[in-house]
């Protein structure tokens, strides 16, 4: 016990120093990361509201005795009514960004309406993020006259506007803000900290292994007192503890990115703190200790499997789709959390913590994640330790 | 004291290992390492095993590390089976290799403690042996930088005192003068003598004849994972019919044809 400690104080001092294992463990989950999310908030928010209050440059088209359609867009303080002589001149307007969008009505609109057929409208525009957001209040715009068309059809009829509803649709959702927020951001909170646990474990696994054969520290560590199952603890919780620290940290780092960013409003912030409660949080990092075993036991076995930095991270590049594929299908809706998918590794503790979040966890099933993911961690702990213990592996090819 | 009674080490190699090894090669999925070996190393002596590249050498010494695990035959390193009582002939052990093994974050009197806290030595004993060691290797005007900014010459004395913080009875050198100046050589070189002046028992490979001349009581050559000459250097000083231990030495392991 006294060499595992011994061994795990100086692993831990050793990477603690290393820039990389700081950058990936530390910085990126607590700055960098809450970082990204608040700008690209900020840039999303400034995207919107630019839309939103942007004054649209629209022009109309009438072919019509019926200017409703002109006066509406004059009268409207968020749109300027642009002149447009013809039809085949709005594409190089609309390019040439004189124009953000004309309304054409087609010769034959008012015999058509007059007759009660349909008549067409025709809507240039060009669709972008921006654009797009913008377009709703065109849509508003005509969706307002098509209304007014049609109560006109149905005073000249002498219909009721309530022959076309056969019934009115009441929705009752029972749904609790919880399980809304569980099912709609829920799993992605868990994509976020099994992908960073696995980051944070990697770099430090790959020092503390093929990095140790590289530098050839590994052969006096090997003729020290400590047995081979000591060194591999010892390393073992450091990479553990590090994967750990990176989930964490994960979580502290989306909470600051929450709480400073000043375009959520504070009942949004109340309702998310609300809803992720303090229970959830701690059955959540209960479930983060297994799955960074699990990873420490994987990223150890090939780091100590490889003979240089170099081929440990070229070994370990494809185990991170199978890392990213399980926890992506975590978050996609529906996809729920039974006796099957919680025996698949990751994807349970994917799911488990999206069921936790919405306060939907099914004990049985939490529990089928436990054993599935305890047992998984024993084995690759096990599997480490005989790795290591094998002449082949660690003098492979030397 | 060291005995090795008729060992043998093989390894199995990998389909690529095989394919490097070229179409001569037909000795199928293993390589015999070491074959059938058998010497003595006594206290207060320096043992050298010479040979050429990949004669087997450092298989020898990893397993008298317990590095490595011998396939047959018997190791006994201080009074301790080296496959019965591992731990025990770690602890009596020390082991210094051309590559330094050292950590770059560390400094050297972290590196020192954390092989000193392995040993088991700590308190009073660990400050005597730790200020003893550098002043002889004048180690202190360095010991707080991080060992990955020091020269070779102050890694290798760093390695050195790495070695020696537990007082070993046993002192195994494997090529440790590889790559090194002048002036680190000949300072290993010393530290060799003064450990067999202690009384050690010391076991160093090379394959530099000058290293041979130098230091030898006894020597034993390996080619081919065999041991073909084994007994003092003044016997083998005595019998050479050729001018030099050089030419001497690839006449025995027939060299040149």
């Amino acid at each position: 016990m006294k060499n595992i400690i011994i061994i795990f104080l100086k692993e831990m001092k050793d990477i603690l120093r290393d820039r990389r294992t700081l950058l990936l463990m530390v910085v990126m989950p607590l700055v960098l990361f809450p970082l990204i999310i608040n700008i690209s908030s900020k840039f999303m928010m400034k995207l919107e509201t630019s839309a939103k209050t942007k004054i649209l440059r629209v022009g109309v088209i009438l072919n019509s005795n019926d200017d409703r359609i002109r006066r509406s867009v004059s009268s409207r303080d968020d749109m300027a009514f642009t002149d447009v002589k013809d039809e085949n001149s709005i594409e190089s307007m609309i390019n040439g960004e004189t124009l953000d969008f004309c309304i054409v009505l087609d010769k034959q609109f008012d015999k058509k309406v007059k007759t009660l057929q349909q008549g067409e409208i025709r809507l240039y525009f060009k669709s972008s993020a921006k654009n797009d957001i913008s377009k709703r209040r065109i849509d508003k715009l005509l969706s307002d006259y098509k209304n007014d068309l049609l109560e006109e059809r149905f005073r000249i009829l002498e219909l009721s506007t309530d022959v076309v509803k056969a019934f009115n649709i009441n929705e009752k959702d029972i749904v609790t803000v919880k399980e809304k927020f569980g099912e709609k951001v829920g799993g992605f909170i868990p994509y976020l900290f099994v992908i960073f646990c696995f980051v944070g474990a990697m770099y430090p696994a790959i020092d503390l292994g093929a990095g140790e054969k590289e530098r050839g520290t590994i052969e006096t560590l090997l003729v020290s007192p400590a047995s081979r199952t000591q060194i591999v603890i010892g390393k073992f919780i450091v990479v553990t503890l590090s994967g750990i620290i990176s989930a964490v940290l994960t979580f502290v780092g989306l909470y600051a990115s929450i709480k400073l960013n000043s375009e959520i409003p504070t009942e949004i912030f109340d309702l998310i703190l609300k809803v992720i409660d303090i229970n959830s949080i701690i059955v959540i990092f209960t479930l983060i200790i297994p799955i960074s075993v699990f990873f420490a036991g994987i990223l150890l076995s090939f780091s100590f499997f490889a003979n240089s930095f170099k081929e440990a991270q070229s070994i370990m590049t494809p185990f991170n789709f199978i890392v990213i594929i399980p926890a992506f299908i975590g978050t996609l809706p529906g996809v729920k959390l039974t006796a099957t998918t919680a025996m698949i590794p990751i994807l349970n503790v994917s799911l488990a913590s999206k069921a936790i979040i919405s306060g939907t966890i099914n004990s049985g099933h939490l529990a089928i994640t436990y054993i599935s993911m305890f047992l998984l961690a024993a084995v690759s702990l096990i599997i480490c330790i005989k790795w290591f213990g094998r002449e082949q592996v660690i003098f492979r090819g030397g | 004291m060291i005995e090795v009674e008729r060992v043998s080490k093989r390894f199995r190699l990998s389909r690529k290992q095989r394919r490097e090894m070229g179409e001569d090669y037909s000795g199928g999925k293993f390589i015999q390492s070491v074959s059938d070996v058998s010497f003595k190393c006594t206290p207060g002596k320096i043992f050298t095993l010479l040979g050429p590249n990949g004669a087997g050498k450092t298989t020898i010494l990893r397993m008298l590390g317990t590095i490595l695990k011998q396939d047959s035959g018997k190791i006994i390193v201080a009074g301790f089976d080296t496959l019965k009582e591992p731990d025990m002939v770690r602890s009596k052990i020390g082991f210094l290799t051309g590559t330094t093994g050292l950590y770059a974050r560390l400094t050297p009197e972290e590196m020192v403690k954390y092989y000193a806290n392995l040993y088991g030595i700590s308190g009073k004993k660990y400050t005597a042996k730790r200020d003893s060691l550098f002043d002889l290797l004048e180690i202190n005007k360095f010991k707080d930088r991080r060992i990955g900014k020091l020269s070779s010459g102050m890694k290798q004395k760093v390695s050195i005192a790495r070695t020696l913080i537990h007082d070993p009875e046993v002192v195994i050198f494997d090529e440790p003068t590889v790559g090194l100046d002048v002036i680190t050589s000949r300072n290993i070189i010393k530290l060799i003598r003064d450990c067999r002046d202690e009384g050690k028992t010391v076991i160093f490979s090379t394959h530099i004849m000058g290293e041979v001349n130098m230091l030898s009581d006894d020597l034993a050559i390996m080619d081919r994972g065999k041991i073909i000459f084994n007994d003092t250097f003044n016997k083998f000083k005595t019998g050479m019919t050729s001018a030099t231990i050089e030419d001497e030495f690839v006449k025995i392991v027939g060299g040149e044809k």
